[in-house]
C-alpha cells in the first residue's frame, strides 16, 4: 500500500440533509428501501445490504443539560483488521490497494460470518431469487466507491457533501486535521474527539465526533472478537495439524503392519488371537 | 477371519438399537464433514457444485444435523442397560486401562503385543467414545447459535462459530482413527463386520474383551472357548 488515504467525516459540520445518502443509492444503484415512521427524523434504523449509509440522528442531553441535536453520516468503516475479513470462509473479503474492504459477490456463499462478527454491525445479508425461484445470498456494505476510487474519483458521498462535512484525503493529513478541529471544537463539545479505534488497526474512515462514541451507538471499544482470533489463527490452522498427523500415523501404521506381515510370512491371520 | 472352528462360533455384541443409533450416527457424521468442508477450507470448494450450491450444502447440513441427534436417544430409548453400561464403562478406569494404551500403541503399528483384559469396551475405544461426545456435545451446541444467530447473543454467536470450529478439527482427528481400526487395521476389523451385525467372532470377542466375554460365559450366555469340546480344533 503506498499513500493510504481514508474518509474525513466532521460529523459537527454536518446539517443533516441526507445527500449522502441519495448519492450513494444513485451511483451504486442500490433499490429504496421504503421505511415506516420511526420517531425520528432518521429514515432507517442502520445500515443494510441495499443501504450502504445510514445519517443518524441522535438527541442528547449535553453536560450543561442542553439539547444537542447530533448528526453522523455511518457507513463501513473500512477497518485495516476488518472481522469480517478475518472470518469469511471464502476468503470473497478483501482489501483493495488502497486499503478499502471489499465483497466479492462471485465467490461470496452468503454464510453470514461477518454478519455475525463485524464490530460495528455494518456488513449485512440481501435474499436475492434467481430465474428458477432458487434463493441465495450474498453479503453487501459500502465499498468506499472503490470503482470510483481506481478511476481517481472521490466517494459519491464525499463528492455531494455540500457543508464540507465529508473529505477524502492521505490519511496523515487527515488525522491531522481532525485533531486540529477537535481542538477548535472543544469549548462547545468538551467530550469531542477523533474515532480511529486502534482494536481494528485504525479505520479509513476517520470521524470527528462531538460526544463520545456511545452518544452515537458506536463501541467505545471496538476490536476484532478474540473469538475470531482464536478461531482463524489458533483453532482453524491447528485442526488440520491434527488432522494431518492423525492421517501420517495412520499411513504409517498401515505401511508398518504391511511390512511385518511380510517379515513374518504372513500367518498371523487370527484376527489378533495371538494373546498368549 | 480365522479358519479355525472355534473362531467361526459368532456371539452377538451389539444389541439391534446400538446397530442402529451407530449406523445414523456414521452416517449423519459423514454427510456432516461432506457439507461442511467447502466452508472448512476452500481446497473443497469443488463439492459446492455436486451439493446444490452453498444453499443445497446448507439444507442438507441442518437436516444431517437432526439426524445426528438422534441415534442417543435411540440408543437411550430402545437399548437403556446397554447405555447405561457405557456410560458406567466410560467413568471406570483401572490400571488396566493404562497398560491398554502401551500395547495399543505397538499393535497399532504391528510390533508384538499381549492383550491386557478389557471389559466391554477396550480403553482406546472408551477415550474415542468420550472424544466424541464431547466433540458431540461441543458441535450440537454451537451449530444452535449457528442456525439460529437471532435467538442468540452475538458474543455466543461469535464463540459459536469458534467452538465449531474447534469440534471439527478434534472430531475429524478421532474418527479418522476410529475408522481406520475398524476398517483397515486387520486385528480390529471383525469389530467392524459386529457393529453391522451386532455378532463378532467369539474367539476374537474373547481375546480382545476377556474380562466381559469371561462374564459372559458365567451367565451363560457365551460358549466356554477353554472347554475341551469347543477347544478340539483350535490350530496354530
Amino acid at each position: 500500500m503506498a499513500t493510504e488515504y481514508v474518509k474525513y467525516v466532521d460529523v459537527t459540520k454536518c446539517d443533516g440533509c441526507r445527500a449522502c445518502m441519495v448519492a450513494c443509492k444513485n451511483w451504486n444503484d442500490l433499490p429504496a428501501e421504503p421505511q415506516d415512521f420511526l420517531g425520528t427524523m432518521q429514515s432507517h434504523a442502520n445500515v443494510t445490504a441495499d443501504t450502504w449509509n445510514v445519517l443518524t440522528f441522535v438527541e442528547h442531553e449535553n453536560s450543561k443539560g442542553n439539547l444537542d441535536y447530533l448528526f453522523r453520516h455511518s457507513s463501513c468503516f473500512h477497518c485495516t483488521d476488518a472481522a469480517c475479513e478475518k472470518v469469511c470462509p471464502e476468503n470473497a473479503i478483501s482489501y483493495t490497494d488502497k486499503g478499502m474492504v471489499v465483497v466479492d459477490q462471485d465467490t461470496c456463499v452468503g454464510c453470514g460470518y461477518c454478519v455475525q462478527n463485524c464490530p460495528f454491525d455494518v456488513i449485512q445479508l440481501k435474499n436475492y431469487k434467481d430465474e428458477n425461484g432458487k434463493e441465495y445470498r450474498k453479503a453487501h456494505k459500502c465499498t468506499m466507491c472503490t470503482d470510483r476510487l481506481d478511476e481517481g474519483l472521490q466517494p459519491a458521498c464525499v463528492t455531494t457533501c455540500h457543508t464540507g462535512a465529508m473529505e477524502f484525503g492521505e490519511k496523515d493529513d487527515v488525522i491531522r486535521k481532525a485533531e486540529k478541529r477537535v481542538n477548535e471544537i472543544k469549548e462547545r463539545y468538551p467530550n469531542a474527539m477523533v474515532y480511529n479505534p486502534k482494536g481494528v488497526g485504525g479505520t479509513h474512515t476517520i470521524y470527528v465526533l462531538a460526544e463520545k462514541p456511545s452518544v452515537y451507538g458506536l463501541p467505545e471499544n471496538p476490536k476484532v472478537p478474540t473469538s475470531a482470533v482464536l478461531w482463524k489463527d489458533y483453532a482453524q490452522p491447528i485442526g488440520k495439524a491434527m488432522v494431518g498427523g492423525v492421517a501420517m500415523a495412520l499411513a504409517g501404521a498401515f505401511v508398518a503392519n504391511k511390512f511385518f506381515d511380510k517379515k513374518n510370512g504372513g500367518h498371523e491371520d487370527n484376527g489378533g488371537g495371538n494373546h498368549e | 477371519m480365522s479358519k479355525t472352528q472355534t473362531s467361526q462360533v459368532q456371539v452377538k455384541r451389539f444389541s439391534k438399537a446400538f446397530v442402529v443409533a451407530h449406523a445414523i450416527n456414521g452416517i449423519a457424521f459423514i454427510g456432516l464433514y461432506i457439507t461442511a468442508l467447502p466452508m472448512y477450507t476452500e481446497f473443497f470448494d469443488w463439492l459446492y457444485p455436486l451439493l446444490g450450491g452453498p444453499e443445497g450444502a446448507r439444507l442438507a447440513h441442518r437436516v444431517l444435523a437432526v439426524a445426528f441427534i438422534l441415534p442417543t436417544f435411540i440408543f437411550l430409548i430402545f437399548d437403556p442397560k446397554g447405555f447405561m453400561n457405557w456410560m458406567k464403562e466410560l467413568v471406570t478406569w483401572k490400571k488396566r486401562d493404562l497398560q491398554f494404551f502401551s500395547e495399543f500403541v505397538k499393535e497399532l503399528f504391528g510390533f508384538k503385543s499381549k492383550h491386557v483384559k478389557q471389559t466391554f469396551f477396550n480403553a482406546g475405544e472408551k477415550i474415542n467414545s468420550i472424544l466424541q461426545i464431547v466433540c458431540a456435545i461441543l458441535l450440537i451446541a454451537s451449530g444452535f447459535t449457528m442456525w439460529f444467530p437471532d435467538v442468540f447473543p452475538t458474543a455466543l454467536v461469535q464463540w459459536g462459530y469458534f467452538l465449531h470450529n474447534v469440534g471439527f478439527g478434534l472430531g475429524f482427528a478421532v474418527v479418522l482413527g476410529h475408522i481406520y481400526l475398524s476398517v483397515i487395521h486387520k486385528h480390529s476389523r471383525p469389530g467392524f463386520t459386529g457393529v453391522i451385525t451386532g455378532k463378532v467372532p467369539a474367539e476374537w470377542a474373547k481375546s480382545h474383551y476377556t474380562e466381559w466375554y469371561e462374564e459372559e460365559v458365567k451367565k451363560g450366555n457365551f460358549p466356554d472357548l477353554d472347554d475341551p469340546k469347543n477347544k478340539k480344533n483350535k490350530g496354530a
